[in-house]
């Protein structure tokens, strides 16, 4: 295992998302790919729909974020957004702030350990 | 066998239509509620889905609102798969008309697994759908010529008589009945008999329009029923009948067999009023007629409004 691996297993589980795509590592690959060009699409409208204060759309972003991550096997991640979700549902604003802060470190964690993941992939 | 995938999220709908193809699967994948429903109220849409809960236009659980109102012919087999996850969640979606439920991120095997039971399903109604089909067709027609059985040449006579009525139209009624065709059964045997039977009844279907009533009336006597033709035409239509039948040897496992066929004939415009079974004895009796005219002949029924 090379160290761009092991860096990203601690966001990843690698085994379950390996089983997942039946072992297929240009999938993984596509599969990453497409995250890194949606995920911050996602994100950003997260964030823009917190600070116009639109529940539904808070809950149906986090929502989408928290299905995304889950499938690529990045749980911390998505338990994070699922917590925004529940905020977002309850319409618990303060809430809604806390687990989006926390969900942004996360977030930071997995993107930089997935760009250097990627980086090393394509060599 | 297709399915269709409904999702907006890209990576889940990558995910999943590759697991798919490489379980065999035609997919269709589309991002929006309204395009899946669509595609699945289509008569040869896809009748197999994985939805997702919460998409732009139409969310799954509308989805499957629609297509259970919609399409009522055959079942389509609606999975769920979203990451909604609470009993609630699972109550609403199985009560918007999905067939099962599915929590992501999926297994592989479960997925699959899932689908093999909706493909089971699908094909158990397939199968009841063509067990149906089958035992129609066996109760509305005759086992040896394929035509229609006496009862259902009779409703489907009865039923075009009242139209006719309704809409001032015309309708002509042949009956048919082979020349000593009890002389084929003697010589030849029953086997033979039937032979002939079959090939009469072929004959008789290729001699008329679509749109035309075909039936084995008895054993050896036919009743057709030929729809919005006219008293005028009804004769030379009738002629053409009885030497499609009597033209040519009936070719049988016994050799060639020369088969007439004498017919009654009774042409009817809208305003015939008489019961089913008065216009019958009519055409009978146009038959008798054309027996006793020397056979293979047509009559034409007395009271024919010509």
């Amino acid at each position: 295992m090379n160290q761009e691996h092991a860096s990203l297993e601690q966001y990843v589980n690698m085994t379950e998302l390996l089983a997942r795509v039946d072992n297929d590592r240009e999938l993984l690959a596509e599969l990453f790919t497409l995250f890194r060009e949606d995920f911050p699409r996602l994100h950003d409208a997260l964030h823009s729909a917190v600070d116009s204060g639109a529940l539904l759309q808070v809950g149906n972003a986090a929502h989408a974020l928290k299905g995304m991550l889950a499938n690529l096997s990045i749980k911390q991640g998505a338990e994070l957004a699922a917590g925004v979700e529940a905020a977002a549902r309850s319409g618990d604003t303060p809430q809604i702030r806390q687990a989006l802060a926390a969900f942004d470190r996360e977030a930071a964690g997995f993107s930089a350990a997935l760009d250097v993941f990627m980086v090393g992939w394509e060599r | 066998m297709r399915i269709l995938i409904a999702d907006d999220e890209t990576v889940s709908r990558r995910l999943l239509e590759k697991t798919l193809e490489r379980a065999g699967y035609e997919v269709t994948a589309v991002s929006d509620g309204r395009r899946a429903a669509e595609e699945l109220c289509r008569s040869e849409g896809s009748r197999l889905a994985l939805l997702d809960w919460v998409m732009p236009q139409l969310d799954g659980p509308s989805v499957c609102r629609v297509v259970r109102r919609k399409r009522s012919q055959r079942h389509v087999y609606l999975i769920l798969l979203t990451s909604k996850s609470s009993k609630e969640d699972i109550v609403e979606g199985l009560e918007s008309g999905a067939d099962d439920y599915l929590i992501k991120p999926f297994d592989p095997g479960e997925l699959k697994a899932r689908l093999h039971t909706g493909q089971r399903i699908l094909e158990l109604e397939d199968n009841l759908l063509e067990a149906r089909e089958d035992m129609r067709y066996k109760a509305t027609h005759d086992s040896l010529t394929s035509l229609l059985n006496r009862g259902t040449i009779l409703e489907l006579l009865a039923g075009e008589l009242a139209r006719k009525r309704r809409n001032k139209g015309s309708t002509t009624i042949v009956m048919g009945d082979l020349d000593h065709f009890k002389l084929v059964n003697d010589t030849y045997g029953h086997i033979v008999g039937d032979e002939v039977l079959r090939e009469v009844g072929r004959r008789l279907l290729a001699s008329v329009r679509s749109y035309d009533f075909v039936g084995r009336y008895g054993g050896e006597e036919f009743l057709l029923v030929l729809n919005n033709c006219c008293p005028g035409n009804a004769m030379e239509r009738t002629e053409e009948i009885r030497k499609a039948i009597g033209d040519l040897p009936i070719r049988t496992t016994q050799g060639s067999i020369p088969i007439t066929m004498s017919i009654g004939v009774f042409a009817s415009y809208g305003s015939e009023t008489r019961p089913l079974e008065e216009v019958l004895s009519e055409v009978d009796g146009a038959l008798y007629a054309a027996k006793s005219a020397g056979r293979n002949c047509c009559c034409l029924g007395s009271d024919s409004r010509l």
